[in-house]
């Protein structure tokens, strides 16, 4: 439980070996460190945030921090730190033509200007993410030779099975396995549940589902049923019974608050709806639940507000040799020190955008030259609508159900899947929150008191939200780069970003589009959708224009293949180039599909230290 | 005065009844405490105290689990359910009172009391159940009177539990365990029903269950044989409490008195100045604080209805009731934000009255 005396200062880093350095304390950085400390190893975690997060009240800090913020974006409840600055929606600008956009963190290239983001804290993006945890299908592992679209990965869905699992009881998967039947293949063991009850659906949901429910949709010569289906999440809720087969007789015990001491909270989710970004009680998953694990082991240590600057390799072995880092006293200084930390073996766990930005500004492309091309994200359409009566929106948290039905099938081929949430927090993510309903009642209905209270609640519980995430394939042209033009406040490269989004994609957009509007004709519900061609996301297809939005499930720019000249990274995540570096996440994924990225990533990192442990005993 | 062991089934359903009450006793100073203090400030002490409030949910599930196992009806609706505070303890030489109190070394001292571990004496003829009065001025159970007007004295919440487990091992032998464990099961709370932050809600059908709900009661409350976690590995709530009085955590393996952990951060002075055990009458009657202080005992009735509805066969009540919790909150929050009128510096608070609605 003692885990701030593994924080450490550089000083004592300098003093000590350790077997393993992790560039990154997110969810792949601490599954790695849990398991490899585990068994022994002695680890040292480079984090480029702030340390202070491991306590209660460091969480509450966070907290407190976010309902003060005027944006509630994703990272709205963690610091500025220019020393390891984040990509915040709230600094994206319409790009002016001919030019990049230069004056936030990430340099967008366009010609797409997206508002991904991600977070530079312990815990990494798990920090904001809205934890739901689907697999990838079957499918999506040979899109390519099925589909003629995107490529096909280095291993196959059954190869990354017992791995799943084991990010399922890691994360504490709540979920009904009975609603995942997306798949032509077997995708679970026929006795297989999630670690805990699927999450209760909103009210919303079931508003929707009593009209949406056996809809049909024809899509490329077939026919699809819709169905609103919970979602699996990484949320705390009842145990499942049957699930103790899978746990050595045990029943799950859902992993509560991270703290120093006992808190006895965050054994069960509440239901707030601010869930996303951060949830007040920690019910939602986040990475530092295993990096406490991994701290409790007594093998890992933590090095804060240090920076991964550099990875040098030797020229004679074609091994890294170490890694040069900045470490930072304070936010609001730039002071810092350079020193370089040595080990056995290296992993890269800084997310997608990170690991290649430190590859690219270490001169190192690979010698494939796909370090950090084939960039990914899941691009969101949104749509919204009034329904004809109050659904009780803004209850429950942010997402319990959607529709899954089109995640798969032949017209693949043709067209991006796509997969729809149910929103239960209304509107806000496109339309900004209950404050333009606010104004509006204020301003041009001349309400107040109570009877400006009754309206607000009147609107709100009838906002239906619907996100469209929608399949994006790799390609090559798709990317980070780095430029010294372009360097944060330590003088470390910032990334660029370069980034279209692909026909194949519009097509599943334009399609998405088109079936929220018969959606809200089955609801009896008023399409309020509307995309503002002064919106930086926007974009033009077939005529009609869209608001484009970032999901946030950055991936692809150190893809895993066959062999060093079609991909970054092994199987095993393991770099083709340099045989004691992993380079580890999101990044990896050759393909995305419509899953959330992070089970996926989970499943990898569980993969990989297999191989990382033979590397070791070798 | 002296307390007969429990010898029939209905001395067992005054005992049960009395747990129950005297579990539901402690929340309102708990609550009242905690939600005194400024939202976002104290968060150490904010977390320990609201932990043991859940706790002491559970406790109270749980008697009211025994009572409906031994086929008794549970309820929280009766005039004097609860009690007018502050409540005179036991001893009759002293003020010794727990009362609805803002956070302060005051508040934290009657919580240690409340939660006062047992001396641990195993010589006098306790083994029989029957307790003598023998009390210290810090013994901090409250008095009851039973139906027949009796007062019930006991040294510590534990060995009032030990009193009924005795009782129930008494009857069981006499009478036979499925006799005396005659209760409808579908009355029993189970964990599908309710959650609570340190240990499982346990449905009792048998003595086995119903000694495994005394257990988990007594040393959540006091520690296990003297030491200071409980036999789950959880800190007691003495030791919870003790924390804020030595703003130091404990950590496994320290002894009691010996904290060896972080420090807590604790302002006293982050906390609504509100008025010690308010009455009703303490607000100018057309005031909007009586008004709301009205509201809140009304809503707190029905509660305290819902609860019983939900303990007397319909076990899915309690999910909305237990929501209605963080309505306590909102509301609780609303009176203590606000000065009564006339008065310095003094706010409002809940008053917990609901007899007299």
């Amino acid at each position: 439980m003692r885990h701030l005396k593994r924080v450490v200062t550089h000083q004592t880093v300098l003093e000590k070996e350790y077997d393993v350095v992790v560039v990154g304390s997110g969810i792949s950085g601490s599954i790695i460190a849990s398991e490899l400390s585990q068994k022994g190893y002695k680890i040292l975690i480079l984090e480029a945030g702030p340390g202070k997060d491991l306590t209660l009240a460091g969480y509450e800090k966070y907290l407190n921090h976010f309902y003060t913020a005027t944006s509630k974006d994703n990272n709205a409840p963690y610091k500025r730190n220019p020393n390891a600055p984040m990509p915040r929606s709230v600094d994206v600008k319409k790009k002016e033509p001919g030019k990049p956009n230069t004056d936030s963190y990430l340099v967008q290239n366009g010609p797409f200007i997206s508002d991904f983001t991600y977070s530079r804290v312990v815990g990494g993006t798990t920090m904001h993410f809205e934890s739901k945890l689907p697999r990838m299908l079957p499918e999506d592992f040979n899109i390519l030779s099925t589909y003629g679209h995107g490529l096909d990965w280095p291993i196959q869905y059954k190869d990354l099975m017992p791995y799943y699992r084991k990010a399922e009881f890691e994360m504490g998967v709540s979920g009904d396995v009975s609603t995942q039947t997306f798949s032509k293949q077997k995708a679970y063991a026929d006795d297989y549940v999630f670690p805990m009850q699927e999450m209760p659906p909103s009210y919303l949901d079931k508003c929707v589902a009593k009209d949406v429910d056996g809809a049909e949709v024809k899509l490329a010569g077939e026919t699809y049923a819709l169905k609103i289906r919970t979602f699996p999440q990484g949320r705390n809720g009842i145990p499942n019974k049957n699930y103790k087969k899978f746990n050595n007789g045990e029943l799950f015990t859902p992993v509560g608050a991270v703290s120093e001491h006992q808190v006895e909270e965050g054994e069960r989710c509440q239901g707030n709806n601010n869930c996303t970004p951060i949830c007040p009680v920690q019910a939602k998953y986040d990475g530092r639940k295993t990096l406490a694990k991994a701290l409790g082991t007594g093998n890992v240590d933590i090095l804060p507000q240090t920076v991964a600057s550099r990875v040098v390799i030797d020229p004679n072995t074609g091994k890294v040799d170490q890694i040069i880092y900045k470490s930072y006293q304070e936010l609001d200084s730039e002071e810092h020190t350079t020193g370089t930390i040595k080990a056995k073996l290296f992993v890269l766990a800084a997310n997608a955008v990170e690991n290649a930005r430190l590859m690219l500004a270490s001169g190192l492309n690979s010698s494939s030259d796909q370090m950090g091309r084939n960039l990914m994200d899941h691009p969101y359409i949104l749509t919204w609508a009034l329904l004809p009566e109050i659904a009780g929106t803004t209850r429950g948290t942010i997402c319990t159900s959607g529709i899954s039905d089109l995640r798969n099938g032949d017209f693949r081929s043709k067209q991006a899947a796509f997969a729809v949430d149910i929103h239960n927090d209304g509107w806000g993510w496109a339309t900004g929150g209950a404050e333009t309903n606010l104004l509006n009642i204020v301003d041009n209905q001349n309400k107040f008191g109570k009877d400006l209270r009754n309206e607000l609640v009147h609107q709100i519980s009838k906002q239906l939200l619907l996100a469209n995430m929608v399949e994006m394939m790799p390609d090559p042209k798709n990317r980070i780069t780095v430029d010294p033009k372009y360097v944060d406040r330590l003088g470390n490269p910032r990334p660029i970003v370069t980034m279209e989004i692909p026909e194949y994609t519009m097509e599943g957009i334009s399609f998405a589009r088109q079936l929220s509007k018969s959606i809200f004709q089955r609801l009896g519900a008023e399409d309020h959708s509307k995309y503002d061609p002064m919106d930086y996301g926007y974009l033009e297809y077939k005529g009609e224009g869209y608001a484009i939005r970032g999901g946030n499930h950055l991936a692809g720019t150190h893809i895993m293949g066959t062999n060093a000249d079609n991909s970054v990274v092994d199987r095993n995540q393991k770099s083709w180039d340099h045989k004691n570096l992993y380079l580890v996440g999101a990044g990896s994924m050759p393909t995305i599909g419509t899953s959330n990225t992070t089970l996926t990533l989970a499943a990898l990192c569980f993969m990989s230290v297999d191989e990382m442990v033979k590397d070791l005993e070798a | 005065m002296h307390l007969h062991p429990i010898e029939t089934v209905k001395d067992l359903y005054n005992y049960l009844y009395i747990a129950i009450q005297l579990e539901h006793a402690t929340i309102p100073p708990y609550l009242t405490a905690l939600y005194s203090i400024h939202p976002g400030t104290n968060l150490d002490a904010y977390n320990l105290i609201r932990v043991v409030a859940v706790e002491e949910m559970l406790h109270l599930t749980l008697a009211a689990n025994m009572l409906n196992a031994v086929g008794g009806t549970p309820d929280l609706t009766g005039e004097g359910f609860v009690p007018l505070y502050p409540t005179y303890l036991p001893d009759g030489e002293t003020d010794f009172k727990v009362g609805l109190e803002k956070f302060s070394i005051a508040a934290i001292d009657t919580f240690l009391n409340i939660e006062r571990p047992a001396e641990i004496d195993n010589s006098k003829g306790r083994a029989t159940g029957l307790l003598k009065v023998n009390r210290k001025n810090t013994s901090i159970l409250p008095s009851f009177k039973t139906s027949d007007g009796e007062e019930l004295h006991f040294h510590s919440i534990g060995e009032f539990y030990s009193a009924i487990a005795k009782g129930l091992e008494k009857l069981t032998k006499e009478l036979g365990e499925k006799t005396v464990f005659c209760g409808d099961y579908n009355k029993q709370v189970t964990p599908e029903y309710y959650y609570s932050g340190g240990g499982d809600i346990i449905p009792v059908h048998d003595l086995e269950s119903a000694l495994a709900a005394i257990r988990l009661i007594s040393e959540q409350g006091e520690g296990y044989e003297g030491g200071i976690y409980d036999y789950e590995g959880e800190l007691s709530h003495y030791y919870r409490f003790q924390q804020i009085k030595l703003g130091k955590y404990y950590h496994k393996d320290d002894t009691p008195g010996k904290p060896s952990g972080e420090d807590l951060s604790i302002d006293w002075n982050a906390v609504y100045p509100i008025q010690s055990n308010p009455r009703l009458e303490d607000y100018p009657k057309d005031s909007e604080l009586y008004k709301e202080a009205l509201v809140f005992n009304e809503f707190y009735k029905t509660f305290l209805k819902q609860l019983t509805t939900a303990f007397n066969g319909q076990p899915s009540v309690l999910l909305p009731a237990v929501g209605g919790m963080f309505k306590i909150k909102e509301m609780s929050y609303k009176l203590m934000r606000n000065p009564i009128p006339d008065k310095e510096h003094v706010n409002g608070a809940p008053t917990f009255q609901v007899d007299s609605i």
